[in-house]
């Protein structure tokens, strides 16, 4: 259950000063970000979890960002991505839309639409929990007519792996 | 066909592209640090109108990043105007070293490439009669297909020797080098047959030789 409104973001960029100012700013308004410098490094901070949404860089050192919003979108189930580049094309952003992103900005992009597009992705991310909680417990519901309490156990189990 | 038209066909305008597009993304990034940074100073602006007191050190910081990047924006601004205007003269006087200097800046504007260090030549000036042009492009494109199969962490060592009494041989070494394919393929292969410049990976050896004729 969501018990804190604070949006929580994981903000993913090899400019440094970048990520520094548009946390400052993010901060300033209210959003709680962790930044991460390069692909691996937001890897390993979204393993610990708790973010709502990320905001990726698309072009960086090493794990570039298409990689990084595959991996995320892999083991995460809930998190909503927003990809950021300095260099659109169509044919990245169909990639990145297929590989799951919720949105894509251009660089240099509007602060106020970025501001927009995180709480457009956290509601986002909200519904998908909400919807996938009422499928789990009417999955639940019609298990428990035909399974016995040792079998209900082990499908809900089920139900529940890859649910972060 | 004259000179101009024979050296520079639709591979040089190729490179052309794939080089301004790298500088306009840099230019982008610059953008953006100053537009985030003066969107910070203007967001503190309106919370001290409104009481809050603001910390003199994150407006000192927040101003001097804003300075830093517009010196960075006016550095790579210059290197775009001297890679634009290596296409003047077809064929003329080139000094190597400065090819080289040109070459490094404009790879650092490449995600994936490492950092080039130019050891200064021992011999006399290495000045060759070709196109500045296509040699830059060669040099360049050789350079982006080493850093795409060593990655952004290597550090590639780069000198210039005198190979024989009509050549020069500029040596790329110490990237571990395990693979190679010049970066766009049979295109910059074609640029560097037509100004007679050949290339030698010896994979043993960890070095890639470009040999550069005195003139074409």
């Amino acid at each position: 259950m969501e018990t804190d409104n604070t949006i929580k973001i994981l903000m993913v960029d090899d400019e440094v000063k970048f990520l520094k100012a548009i946390s400052d700013r993010l901060n300033l308004k209210g959003f709680e970000v962790t930044t991460a410098t390069n692909g691996d490094d937001a890897i390993d901070a979204a393993s610990k979890g708790g973010f709502d949404v990320a905001v990726v860089d698309l072009q960086m050192p090493g794990t570039d960002g298409a990689q990084v919003l595959k991996i995320l979108k892999q083991n995460h189930k809930f998190i909503e991505i927003i990809m950021l580049t300095g260099h659109a094309t169509v044919d990245s952003a169909v990639e990145c839309t297929k590989l799951g992103a919720f949105k894509y900005l251009e660089k240099p992009y509007d602060f106020d639409k970025l501001v927009e597009a995180l709480k457009e992705a956290f509601q986002a991310r909200l519904t998908h929990k909400f919807e996938s909680n009422m499928n789990r417990m009417a999955a639940i519901q019609k298990l428990s007519l035909q399974q016995s309490p040792l079998g209900l156990l082990r499908e809900m189990a089920r139900l529940d792996d890859g649910r972060k | 066909m004259d000179r101009k038209q024979e050296l520079f066909n639709y591979d040089s305008l190729a490179l052309f592209g794939r080089v301004n597009a790298s500088i306009s993304h840099e230019l982008k990034n610059i953008m953006a640090i100053i537009s985030e940074t003066a969107g910070l100073l203007s967001d503190l602006s309106e919370m001290a109108k409104g009481g809050t007191a603001i910390d003199p050190d994150i407006l000192t910081g927040s101003i001097d990043s804003i300075a830093e990047e517009i010196e960075r924006g006016f550095t790579t601004i210059r290197q775009m105007n001297r890679f634009s205007h290596s296409v003047d003269i077809p064929v003329g006087s080139t000094d190597l070293m400065e090819i080289l200097d040109l070459v490094g800046q404009l790879c650092g504007y490449l995600a994936f490439a490492g950092k080039m260090r130019i050891h200064p030549c021992r011999e006399a000036s290495p000045v060759v009669q070709t196109s500045p042009f296509i040699l830059q492009a060669v040099v360049y494109q050789t350079v982006a297909g080493i850093f795409k199969n060593t990655g952004p962490d290597t550090e590639l060592d780069v000198s210039v020797q005198l190979r024989d009494d009509a050549s020069w041989r500029i040596l790329f070494d110490g990237a571990g080098i395990k693979a190679f394919e010049l970066h766009a393929g049979d295109g910059i292969a074609r640029m560097a047959a037509s100004i007679g410049v050949a290339i030698h990976w010896e994979p043993a050896g960890d070095r890639l030789e470009m040999t550069v004729p005195f003139s074409i």
